[in-house]
């Protein structure tokens, strides 16, 4: 493919790219701190490290710290932040998998129908009227996982070879139906429109630790399995043949990764609800800055794909304050144009 | 020792089946030319002998079933170089070859190893490629491409080695080098499975008297099916030539050779 995207990447050295990683690792943390700290109530950077240390310690608060900035801080704002930084990252490695399987820099697990089959999961829920807690996540989750198996058994069936394009193709066409299914359902139950509209959206309002605790073990435990198969990805960028030449067992591997990729994305929208373009801006970014080995490229993607989203929901929650704009429409809106200026100066001199 | 053996193998894609009730043993040593016609299933027999397309018959490589070979056994096995290549994401020409390495790397996170850094700098020397180590795939010109991909194979470090035209998009220059470079490397071993086993190379070439300076054996191949199979050299004053390729091949190679003579 000519027009290949990240053609201008430098090539670093192995110092180079470490002083890259360590400063990216900075970045982030100054950034969550931040997101936390921005906002209508002001606290100072001592409180902030008092409320935590006492926290995690176990101690008493310092007395000059009201129990007011307490709740504020370590019950609405740091889960809040903590919540979007872990999903962001958890979608930008999915996406950074997709697209290294699919071989296809647009793709991304929501190509495999696993978003809109969430989104449907989460739509009966909320017609239905049915609580019980968790259920709304867990059959989100258990909706999007199911769809991409519908995606992956449905490809055998047409194509004995499983080509990519017949994947992506399936996918969408999957995708597509799916979310006229639930636009179907949003018609005939109006009353709960606007639910799930901002489901369709996604938000970060209101997530507390329980989200963070459900996502973090996600999120580090399948990350980790995916780098572990970082070589496995490089060599599978180069076609599914090639790569069973080179000694990769393709079909495991791959039905493995897409498992993964497919349960991080998963979990990110039982949790948030349908959020795009962190999957396809952050690892496009990484691949830029660090070059396209997945030992680099995985890792840095959840880095920078967390920031992108923390930062996104601090705009969503602070610019027409106290209402929240979707966060989906301000990854949107930032992703969009980054991703176009990103991708289209790339080829011009390229 | 026959490294791989095609018994009555068919093959194909989709509805069309390519090859027909194919019959062929490369032995240890051997150097293989496949010729004949375009899309005469050429690609196809190298895909087949390499385990990488369905079958049915029976494909044995190193004595063993090759459908109950896992992927690993074959690729320390059996290295192939494709004809084409897909390249999605910009890697460069040394971080390409190094995946070459990949069976005989150690697993997961660890690093090279100073044995595979050094075959890698190697393989890319032997193929002229090292000064473009650190350029991107996408960046390279047709033949310098070529190039890197034999590289790729060669660090592969396998006994047998397949190759897909080769010799496409290269200059004069690289084309006498690699052809050296292939000569030199049959004469040599490689360790698979704790034995020493002799270099074995088969590829498709269009030129007849470039292969003859790598291969000693013709294999020609005609609708799906292997119509002659003799020593290279004999190939050369055979009437088969010219019935495989549906052409004089033999009065046209010779007018060709007159313009040297003056």
């Amino acid at each position: 493919m000519e027009n290949n995207p990240g053609t201008k990447t430098i090539n670093k050295t192995e110092a180079g790219r470490r002083a890259g990683v360590i400063l990216s690792v900075i970045a982030c943390f100054v950034i969550l701190v931040i997101c936390i700290r921005a906002g209508s109530v002001y606290i100072s950077l001592r409180d902030l490290a008092s409320i935590v240390m006492s926290h995690i310690t176990g101690g008493p608060l310092p007395a000059e710290v009201a129990p007011m900035m307490d709740s504020i801080f370590w019950t609405i704002r740091m889960p809040r932040a903590l919540a979007a930084f872990l999903v962001g990252g958890c979608l930008a490695v999915s996406g950074a998998v997709m697209q290294a399987l699919l071989q296809n820099p647009l793709a991304s697990s929501y190509t495999m129908g696993v978003s809109s089959g969430a989104c449907l999961g989460a739509a009966f829920v909320l017609v239905s009227g049915i609580s019980l807690p968790f259920i709304l996540p867990v059959t989100s989750f258990a909706a999007g996982l199911l769809t991409v198996v519908i995606v992956l058994a449905f490809t055998a069936v047409i194509d004995r070879m499983s080509s990519n394009t017949t994947v992506i193709l399936i996918g969408m066409v999957f995708s597509l139906f799916v979310t006229g299914i639930m636009n179907f359902l949003a018609t005939l139950y109006s009353d709960h429109y606007k639910r799930l509209w901002l489901w369709m959206m996604g938000s970060f309002s209101a997530r507390n630790w329980t989200h963070v605790a459900i996502v973090l073990p996600v999120a580090v435990i399948c990350t980790l399995v995916v780098v572990f198969f970082s070589r496995e990805l490089d060599i599978m960028t180069f076609g599914e043949e090639q790569s069973k030449a080179m000694g990769v067992e393709t079909k495991k591997v791959k039905i493995l990764l897409i498992i993964l990729s497919s349960v991080l994305t998963g979990v990110s929208v039982s949790i948030a609800g349908v959020i795009g373009f962190v999957d396809l801006v952050a690892p496009h970014v990484v691949r830029k800055l660090f070059g396209p080995e997945h030992r680099t490229l995985i890792p840095m993607s959840f880095l920078y794909g967390g920031a992108f989203m923390a930062l996104s929901d601090l705009i969503a929650r602070t610019v027409l304050s106290p209402q929240e704009i979707p966060i989906g429409a301000v990854t949107a809106l930032i992703g969009a144009p980054f991703f176009a200026y990103v991708f289209f100066a790339g080829r011009k001199k390229g | 020792m026959s490294l791989i053996e095609l018994k009555n193998i068919s093959a194909g894609y989709a509805k069309t089946p390519v090859l027909k009730g194919v019959n062929l043993t490369i032995a240890e040593g051997e150097s293989v030319m496949i010729g004949g016609p375009n899309g005469a299933g050429k690609t196809t027999l190298l895909r087949v002998a390499a385990s990488l397309l369905p079958y049915e018959g029976e494909l044995t490589l190193a004595g063993s079933d090759a459908s109950s070979m896992r992927r690993r056994d074959i690729a320390s096995l059996i290295a192939l170089m494709p004809q084409t290549q897909d390249m999605y994401f910009s890697y460069t020409v040394g971080q390409a070859v190094m995946l070459g390495r990949y069976v005989r790397m150690r697993r997961g996170l660890a690093g090279p190893t100073a044995e595979d850094k050094e075959t890698v700098d190697r393989v890319m020397n032997d193929c002229g490629v090292y000064e473009l180590k650190d350029r991107l795939l996408s960046e390279l010109s047709g033949g310098q491409l070529q190039r890197a991909l034999l590289a790729r194979t060669f660090a592969q470090q396998t006994p047998v080695v397949l190759l897909d035209e080769p010799g496409n998009n290269l200059d004069v220059r690289y084309r006498a080098e690699l052809t050296d470079y292939m000569a030199a490397w049959l004469e040599g071993t490689t360790d698979y499975n704790g034995k020493k086993i002799r270099n074995t190379l088969a590829g498709v070439f269009h030129d007849l008297g470039e292969a003859a300076r790598i291969c000693r054996r013709g294999v020609f191949v005609k609708d799906g099916q292997i119509v002659a199979d003799m020593g290279l050299q004999e190939a050369f004053n055979s009437k088969v030539l010219n019935e495989v390729y549906d052409f004089d091949v033999i009065s046209y190679k010779r007018a060709e050779s007159t313009f040297w003579n003056s």
